[in-house]
């Protein structure tokens, strides 16, 4: 974005030394209590210098939440900084912001964004009902959402946003692994399927594991490889360990992304049995590279992958699901297999791109404005 | 005879099974100590010991208290301490970590029992010298989390433990096998000890043998992913596309509460399954008396007294194939058994219950509820504690 005409801010509490290339300028909020201290010193005094009236009203809003001074600090480190720099859109990246920094919609006077994500939408105001609220409240007066699927688009309906102000914005993939190709060969001795993506239950690995037993007693040979950052959770090494699997299953750690795409690369097929997403980069960057995709039919997966199209999807929750897919494919002809993967490079080069990304965040962004 | 019981604290109100063993050896001439992490404010009719505190990150508070402790430790029991240091050196543990352990067990050390028994597996590491250096026998009592998951995240984590110890005690013969596989010594003495329920406590229900409709299904247990609720959504799902109307009743609480609502809504079940926290006895026992069904769907259980529970109450019990609920029910005798990540077997099972006939029913939860008062009752299980520490 910033290399096509926009200049961008970057609000929040800056955890490490990051830089980014192009017009972006950095207004952190320090972590260590002493330098928070002095930075809300300094741009409260900018503030009262350049915007009395705002200083009074934001600072009236604060304490009439909560009248403890440390609560006061920690708001002013953060919303402070915008004030004195108040852009034309405030794009808030994470819904529940909203209900942890009410304070920004009742403050800014500029243009009000909100993306659409993940558990944020998906899952945590299903049992957070506090959380639901402050959506239904807040939601009203934002200007313009962004989401990442059709389908998370749909399931904010139910927390307050219209249709009209929302805009789907899928994720890109960037032009480099477009450039990628796999070798797409006959499926040899053995199956080799792969998962990537963090250790959390939304990821739907117990299912794989379940499709994997069913291969297993079935007599059909594979390697399943679940690879994955973090400490791997008890429930996974339990089923593992209770379906006594061998060296067909293994769990491996995460790498750098171009070594990763290599070894995505030897693979058969890419496996996401998520029991929900927005939309999974791994899979857009599988179709991208050439590798096939097996996904559930959850979030908005199916506006990406078409069955025996350019990929394969199944319900979720279903490991004999996994299981007939995977059969299906050691059965196809290697013709279709690439007709198959040639469509779903072709896609996301059409839909996915970087260009088209930044073709429709500039027009949200300047719809916001008109 | 003097018994000293090592636990991570000292048991609340809740946990019947610790409180009701304790009593019942301290009513029966044991004196018994129990030696916690931490302290409740709770009354005990038994001695409780809490560990010395450790200070997490205040480093200038803990080296005092830990050269004060050791200090105290070396002047009250100075061959016991000193025997500690020279076996744990033994064991390949170098000068710094021998004396961490000795800190770690100050508060055990100088006492004189006859048993010092760690209530779970995990609670003797770090302990495992300690009985010898005293002149206490050392007993343990296995649990599902200790035998089942610790050791996979910590492999050979209990080597130590079976050189050391002189008597085990499991829920179940499951639960002893996989210690067995685990490297516990088939010489060390051992007992099983199921657990058990006070039946008198869980009257047998007036209409028992009869279903509802809807049928009422309950599962009773914590929010944990071994009991593998998610399981038991797709069974309800799947008894929904068979035309079968029913409601799901949910009793417990824990961390898993946002991925099993996310799963009933997703399977839009949301008017059928009701989850409803933690509730107290009395308003468990009366769900249980409105309940057709219990259904237990774990991954793993060491034995699981919710399912004695329900048989005693006279529910229908359908549970997983996980080893304990294998002992805990007799398939098609006192309940029923289906695969446990097979949502479809559970379903033919409990089809296959609302196409019985009310007296083929009645014959299943008398056969359960005459098994629980000869098998599981509370008393045996009180006399067999007192023989595991007295032979």
């Amino acid at each position: 974005m910033s290399e096509n005409g926009f200049e961008i801010f970057l609000f929040g509490k800056q955890t490490k030394n990051v830089s980014y290339k192009g017009d972006v300028k950095l207004f952190p909020t320090p972590e260590s209590k002493i330098r928070l201290i002095f930075f809300v010193i300094k741009q409260s005094l900018e503030l009262l210098i350049n915007s009395p009236g705002k200083y009074f009203q934001i600072s009236k809003i604060i304490f009439s939440r909560s009248p403890e001074i440390k609560n006061y600090i920690l708001k002013a480190g953060l919303i402070f900084p915008i004030l004195n720099n108040e852009p034309d859109i405030f794009h808030i990246q994470w819904a529940k912001t909203v209900e942890r920094n009410p304070e920004l919609m009742e403050i800014l006077s500029c243009k009000l964004a909100l993306s659409l994500r993940g558990a944020h939408i998906n899952y945590s105001p299903l049992n957070d009902k506090v959380l639901a609220e402050s959506y239904r409240k807040y939601f009203p007066l934002i200007d313009g959402f962004h989401a990442v699927s059709e389908a998370i688009a749909k399931e904010s309906l139910r927390y307050g946003t219209v249709k009209e102000k929302i805009q789907v914005i899928h994720s890109s993939v960037s032009d480099d692994l477009l450039k990628e190709n796999s070798e797409l060969c006959e499926v040899g001795n053995e199956i080799e399927i792969i998962s990537i993506g963090r250790y959390h239950w939304k990821k739907g690995y117990h299912y794989a594991l379940d499709a994997m037993k069913i291969l297993k007693e079935e007599r059909i040979k594979f390697k399943y490889t679940i690879m994955a950052q973090g400490e791997i959770p008890e429930e996974i090494l339990f089923i593992i360990d209770d379906y006594k699997f061998g060296d067909e299953v293994k769990i491996i750690k995460g790498m750098p992304h171009k070594e990763l795409v290599n070894f995505l690369k030897t693979k058969d097929i890419l496996l996401l049995p998520s029991v929900e997403e927005g939309i999974a980069n791994v899979v857009l960057e599988a179709m991208a590279v050439g590798v096939p995709v097996l996904t559930t039919d959850c979030g908005g997966m199916n506006e990406v992958v078409k069955e025996n199209i350019n990929g394969y999807i199944i319900p979720v929750r279903d490991p004999k699901s996994i299981v007939s897919k995977i059969k299906e494919y050691t059965l196809t002809d290697i013709y279709k297999k690439k007709e198959i993967v040639n469509n779903a490079k072709n896609f996301i080069h059409e839909e996915f791109s970087r260009e088209k990304q930044i073709a429709d965040f500039r027009k949200f962004y300047f719809s916001l404005i008109k | 005879m003097r018994i000293g019981i090592v636990l991570p604290e000292a048991p609340k109100y809740s946990e019947t099974f610790f409180n009701s063993k304790i009593k019942n050896l301290s009513e029966s001439g044991f004196e018994v100590i129990v030696f916690s992490g931490v302290r409740n404010n709770k009354e005990h009719s038994f001695k409780n010991v809490s560990a010395y505190p450790v200070y997490r990150g205040r480093y200038f508070k803990q080296a005092v208290s830990f050269m004060y402790i050791i200090f105290k430790t070396f002047l009250i029991a100075p061959a016991r301490a000193l025997k500690l240091i020279s076996k744990e050196r033994e064991d390949g543990k170098n000068i710094a970590d021998a004396f961490k352990i000795l800190f770690l067990n100050a508060h055990i050390i100088h006492y004189n029992l006859d048993w010092l028994h760690f209530g779970y597996a995990t609670m003797a590491l770090k302990r495992e010298n300690v009985a010898k250096v005293m002149g206490a026998r050392a007993g343990v009592s296995f649990r599902g989390y200790d035998i089942n998951i610790y050791p996979l995240k910590h492999p050979g984590c209990y080597e130590k433990l079976w050189k050391n110890i002189d008597k085990v005690h499991s829920i179940s013969e499951y639960l002893y096998k996989k210690a067995l596989k685990l490297g516990l010594s088939e010489n060390t003495s051992y007992e099983k000890i199921t657990p058990a329920i006070d039946v008198s406590l869980f009257q047998f229900k007036e209409d028992a043998g009869k279903i509802k409709n809807p049928l009422q299904i309950l599962t009773i247990g914590r929010l944990n992913w071994i009991k593998n609720y998610e399981t038991a959504i797709s069974v309800m799902k799947n008894l929904e596309e068979r035309g079968v109307n029913f409601i799901y009743n949910i009793i417990g609480s824990g961390d898993e509460l946002e991925r099993l609502k996310f799963a009933v809504y997703q399977e839009k079940l949301e008017d059928k399954i009701i989850f409803h926290g933690q509730m107290k006895h009395e308003s468990i026992n009366k769900v249980m008396d409105e309940s057709d069904i219990y259904l237990q769907t774990s991954y793993q259980e060491g034995f699981c007294v919710s399912v004695l529970e329900a048989q005693a109450k006279g529910l229908l019990c359908v549970v997983s194939d996980s080893d304990g609920l294998k002992e805990n029910i007799i398939d098609n005798v006192t309940g029923w058994i289906a695969e446990k990540r097979n949502p479809e077997d559970y379903v033919n099972k409990i089809i296959n219950i609302i196409e019985m006939k009310d007296e083929e029913r009645m014959e299943v939860a008398l056969t359960a509820r005459k098994r629980i008062e000869k098998d599981f009752r509370i008393e045996d299980q009180k006399e067999k504690f007192i023989k595991f520490f007295e032979n």
